[in-house]
């Protein structure tokens, strides 16, 4: 499989003022300021090839956001290389700016006040996309992401959810080479997550575009991509399969539990790992394997209130990778 | 020998094929920005007609304050009445063409760049200058100032003897001119966008700068005349094409203007280039 994008090195470092607070902070400033650096990324390098579907995992002010900027051309870096599908991506042709897209889940690229079709039929002429491509991508995703009775209705009356599905299709009309997601799930329900997931995976499949997604929950990690990267404070943590870091450092899952009345305490640590105890309110770290069973069981034990069960959070893989 | 002028002669006609073709897709481009700005121009339709009610009132408040002046004195800085008329209506069009192509996008620069959806215009397969400008394509943000334009410089025509032939294409010519300075001067402004991320003041410039062009260029003397035509151009904007059409214009002050066009524009490209690359995008 030939390399779709390739990073060598790369760095960026922001340079920004450094303010005191209060308005005599201000006017100070407007004479004299105290320059600071902030390094982004210190120096990272990866291989992606062509179809593959790889996370960009992190803890937010991690790099994964300026890392898929300058992949796409948004930012200058300070130093190293990048090559994506064999341009320079900061030279910002427009030969590659027609092979990639990058859909980031906090910004709307469609006009707000019209409908969604406005927007596809603008970037049918941005991208010079040939009528029939066109009609024949714009059915494929119509059908793919359902959003049939979503694009005629102005953008701006739609939910999170209804709204990044549009966002999805519009980025991919230009059946791009390449795609960048940035926190594609962020700010949706727990099911409009899971719709995306499966839309995102569904057309890695049938398309074979090569996705590169950040995201700062495991859940979206694990559930698509067999390749994980994870990235912390500007360095690359670990690169390998998704199975092995979630095997080594996340095996375990969070179960919150809250009792009605007293209860026989010694009773729980066969279930899992006590990590903190409140009275009446009790966290348990069990093994992911059974977890259905022991929660099942710790239900008809004990006199439990209330019991969610939360998946690892990325904080914790990072925190467990450091110390082994 | 005979090789290279051939393949230079076929390079030439191949660049001048690609501009023709570069043309072309601009011009479908704005088309496609057109409909799009105009469909969302009218979801606030009754936004629209206050805008063109107000724009002829302001228009004409200034024709009157002219008129007072006039009333007291025969001529400024040597420009009658009726030569005033279609310096103050040229401003007018001026504007609007400026609205029609890229002003409004300026306006918002600053809000696209606070928060990060400026990111958009850097991915996209068009100029990030060009698809700034067209993405706030606006009818009718100044389209009554146009209109009461038209008619001023239209009424002011008809009582000047001055006229020639050539001077409705020189006067388009000379328009196209001032929007070449206006663009460029707002490039140069909006450049500063990158460094400091707030742009409001920055635009406030830019208006007073268009504001103040409705006066003639010829009120300004010394370094005031330098000044303003070669720094801060006011004295050309609408000076220069109203001076052909009242048959003012001299070969000096027509081969200044056009320097002055050509130079803003093409500095203002290039700095607005550089100072993208210190885009520093909105993080989250």
């Amino acid at each position: 499989m030939p390399i779709s994008i390739q990073v060598k090195n790369l760095r960026k470092t922001f340079d920004y003022f450094k303010k005191e607070p209060g308005l005599a902070g201000s006017f100070k400033s407007l004479f004299w300021r105290e320059k600071l650096y902030n390094e982004a990324l210190k120096g990272i390098s990866f291989e992606i090839q062509e179809g593959e579907l790889v996370g960009f995992l992190g803890p937010n002010g991690a790099g994964k956001t300026t890392t898929l900027k300058i992949l796409s051309g948004i930012l200058y870096p300070t130093g190293g290389e990048a090559v994506v599908i064999g341009h320079v991506p900061w030279k910002r042709e427009p030969a590659y700016q027609k092979q990639f897209a990058i859909v980031m889940g906090q910004k709307n690229q469609l006009w707000w006040d019209l409908p969604a079709q406005e927007s596809f039929t603008l970037n049918k002429e941005i991208y010079e996309i040939d009528t029939r491509v066109y009609k024949n991508n714009l059915d494929e995703l119509i059908e793919l992401f359902d959003i049939k009775e979503l694009i005629d209705v102005p953008v701006r009356k739609l939910s999170m959810g209804q709204r990044m599905k549009c966002e999805l299709a519009a980025a991919l009309l230009h059946s791009p080479k390449v795609l960048f997601l940035d926190e594609p799930t962020i700010g949706l329900d727990i099911i409009s997550q899971e719709k995306i997931r499966k839309y995102i995976e569904g057309y890695n499949r049938l398309k074979k575009t090569t996705v590169l997604l950040t995201s700062h929950y495991m859940r979206d990690v694990e559930r698509l991509c067999k390749r994980v990267i994870v990235i912390n404070n500007g360095v690359i943590i670990y690169d390998g399969l998704v199975e092995d870091l979630m095997n080594r450092y996340a095996d375990y899952k969070t179960i919150r539990l809250r009792f009605s009345r007293e209860y026989n305490e010694n009773g729980l640590e066969k279930y899992g790992n006590v990590v903190e105890r409140d009275g009446l309110n009790v966290v348990i770290k069990a093994s992911k394997e059974d977890i259905a069973k022991h929660t099942a069981k710790i239900l008809s034990e004990f006199p439990v209130e209330d019991l969610s069960v939360e998946d690892v959070e990325i904080e914790d893989v990072i925190s467990k990778i450091f110390t082994g | 020998m005979e090789l290279f002028t051939k393949s230079s002669a076929v390079r030439t006609f191949y660049e001048g094929v690609n501009i023709l073709k570069t043309i072309r897709r601009y011009t479908g481009l704005y088309k496609a920005f057109l409909f799009q700005n105009l469909k969302e121009d009218m979801i606030y339709r009754s936004n629209f007609i206050t805008l063109v009610v107000m724009d002829i009132a302001f228009v004409s408040i200034s024709v009157v304050l002219f008129k007072i002046i006039f009333g007291h004195v025969n001529s400024i800085a040597g420009w009658t009445f009726h030569q005033s008329v279609i310096l103050i209506g040229t401003v007018g069009i001026v504007r609007e063409m400026a609205y029609l192509t890229f002003r409004r996008g300026f306006l918002e620069l600053g809000n696209h760049i606070r928060t990060g959806t400026f990111d958009t215009f850097m991915v996209r397969p068009i100029l990030p200058n060009i698809h700034l400008a067209f993405r706030h394509i606006s009818l009718s943000e100044s389209l009554g100032e146009c209109i009461m334009g038209v008619i001023l410089v239209v009424y002011g025509f008809m009582h000047l003897n001055t006229w020639s032939l050539l001077s409705i294409p020189l006067y388009v010519l000379f328009l196209i001119n001032s929007l070449m300075v206006y663009y460029g001067f707002s490039l140069l402004i909006n450049s500063i966008v990158f460094w400091v991320i707030k742009s409001q003041e920055l635009n406030t410039i830019v208006y007073f700068f268009m504001e103040t062009s409705r006066y003639p260029g010829d009120i300004f003397r010394g370094v005031g005349k330098i000044l303003f035509t070669f720094i801060i151009p006011i004295g050309i904007i609408a000076t220069a094409p109203a001076s052909i059409l009242t048959g003012r214009m001299g070969w000096k002050f027509a081969a200044i203007s056009i320097i002055v066009g050509v130079s803003f524009l093409s500095t203002g490209l290039y700095v607005w280039k550089k100072s993208i690359e210190h885009y520093s995008s909105a993080s989250g």
